[in-house]
């Protein structure tokens, strides 16, 4: 942690609160903060489930109950616009993944070091106030998708799905050609086309957990940065011209950005959300022939 | 930044999310808005099925009264006709009365002619008779003379 100290406030703040259960390896660790906050967050909504069930009316809605159907509503028309049949799954795992990333993108909104601080008076020496922030979580719920979409391409279309893994994209080659020279080189090209269609299919995960962390890992450094360049560090500096000035300009572009930055949390939520419903809706999709 | 055991434990949370939320607030509301939009549905079928019946009804109540409006100028129609018929009757019957009641007029007429022109066509002939017996005295039988002096005033009376 001295490390960190020494190589200045942004990248302090940007480590972990880790815990590890071998020193030698790694993997072997939790992040804390990630998992304490991504467990209140999943409790509370389960909780605020608990008690919106205990008071659903099945009349004219009102209050918290129009808002969670208008949720619902706003969720089922995008898997029913997306979706060619229909998969009682579907729709809560759209519901869960919305309301999730974008609770978790939420708490951007707290002021940059806050977190940071009430930890201090633990004696914490760091944590990370944004889950979505900590790759792993992203991941998790990326890769959870997608192995949710292997398991569809397998169940409805195993032939196909194989003959997509070897066969494209030379199959032309390799089906196709009359020339027997063709035939063997397509033959010959299978394990490119495997290696290119794994890629294809890996780049699915990555490119969607990759997505919501760098546009929340970006958003809280420049929150940082902000912060860090704009207000002055001592208290006497705050009575200064040159401090009221820094504050109030601080205070304007950090306003600015936090704004913005809850809408980029509320897109990167419904872009999870939708990329994960098309995903699994090509995986539904009927094999071409 | 680095996937550690929080991944694994993020999978966790998340997949048991998914569970409890689909159990707890997507599946309820979800059928609670499946029912009233299907309640929704059935009460604008019934509406518009209503609708319909009362459309089908005033067609009907038109329908009847039409009909209804036809009979009953079918038999203001028919009992115009039947009045007619009955006021042709009547008159007829009343043409026929009057002229049997003119017909036995004229015919007692004639008949009261014909008695009273033999009557006097008798008279004339006894006055005939008589005159002539006083003319000529006894030289006319009025048993022999009789039919010449009657067939005479017959002559008489013909021309008359």
């Amino acid at each position: 942690m001295a490390e960190h100290g020494q190589s200045g406030g942004i990248a302090e703040h940007l480590q972990y609160w880790t815990v590890s259960f071998d020193d030698g390896n790694p993997f072997m660790q939790l992040h804390m903060d990630t998992m304490i906050l991504t467990l209140l967050i999943a409790a509370g909504m389960i909780g605020f489930a608990a008690w919106l069930r205990g008071r659903l009316v099945s009349g004219v809605p009102s209050g918290v109950q129009n808002f969670m159907e208008s949720v619902i509503e706003f969720i089922n028309q995008t898997v029913r616009d997306n979706f060619p049949t229909r998969n009682p799954l579907i729709a809560p795992l759209a519901l869960t993944i919305f309301l999730f990333i974008f609770l978790c993108n939420s708490l951007d909104i707290l002021p940059a070091y806050l977190m940071h601080h009430i930890a201090g008076l633990f004696g914490l020496h760091s944590f990370r106030q944004v889950p979505t922030n900590d790759l792993n979580l992203p991941v998790a719920m990326a890769l959870s998708v997608f192995v949710l979409v292997l398991y569809y391409e397998f169940k409805l279309k195993p032939a196909h799905f194989v003959k997509e893994l070897l066969f494209q994209p030379f199959a032309a080659l390799l089906l196709d050609a009359k020339n027997p020279l063709v035939k063997l080189i397509g033959v010959l090209l299978i394990p490119l086309n495997l290696v290119l269609k794994l890629i294809e299919e890996l780049a699915k995960p990555l490119s969607l957990s990759f997505r919501l962390f760098g546009n929340m890992f970006a958003g809280e450094v420049i929150f940082l940065l902000i912060a860090s360049l704009l207000l002055v560090g001592e208290l006497e500096g705050l009575m200064t011209a040159g401090g009221v000035v820094s504050e109030f300009f601080g205070l304007l572009v950090g306003l600015g950005w936090s704004l913005f930055h809850m809408f980029i949390g509320l897109l990167q939520a419904f872009i999870f959300m939708i990329l994960s419903v098309v995903y699994l809706s090509i995986a539904h999709q009927p094999a071409e022939h | 930044m680095s996937i550690d055991l929080t991944f694994v434990a993020q999978i966790i949370v998340f997949v048991t999310m998914v569970a409890v939320l689909w159990k707890l607030l997507y599946g309820p509301l979800n059928d609670l808005m499946e029912a009233r939009a299907k309640k929704i549905a059935e009460g604008l079928a019934a509406a518009e099925a209503g609708l319909e019946a009362r459309a089908e009804a005033e067609a009907e109540i038109a329908r009847l009264l039409d009909d209804a409006r036809a009979k009953a100028h079918e038999i203001i129609a028919a009992a115009e006709h039947r009045a007619n018929e009955i006021n042709e009757e009547a008159v007829t019957k009343a043409r026929q009365e009057a002229e049997g009641i003119l017909d036995a007029a004229r015919e007692e007429v004639r008949a009261e002619v014909n008695r009273a022109r033999q009557e006097l066509r008798k008279e004339v002939a006894a006055v005939a008779l008589l005159a002539a017996e006083k003319v000529i005295e006894s030289e006319l039988d009025a048993a022999r003379h009789g039919k010449l002096i009657d067939s005479i005033v017959e002559k008489g009376f013909g021309a008359a």
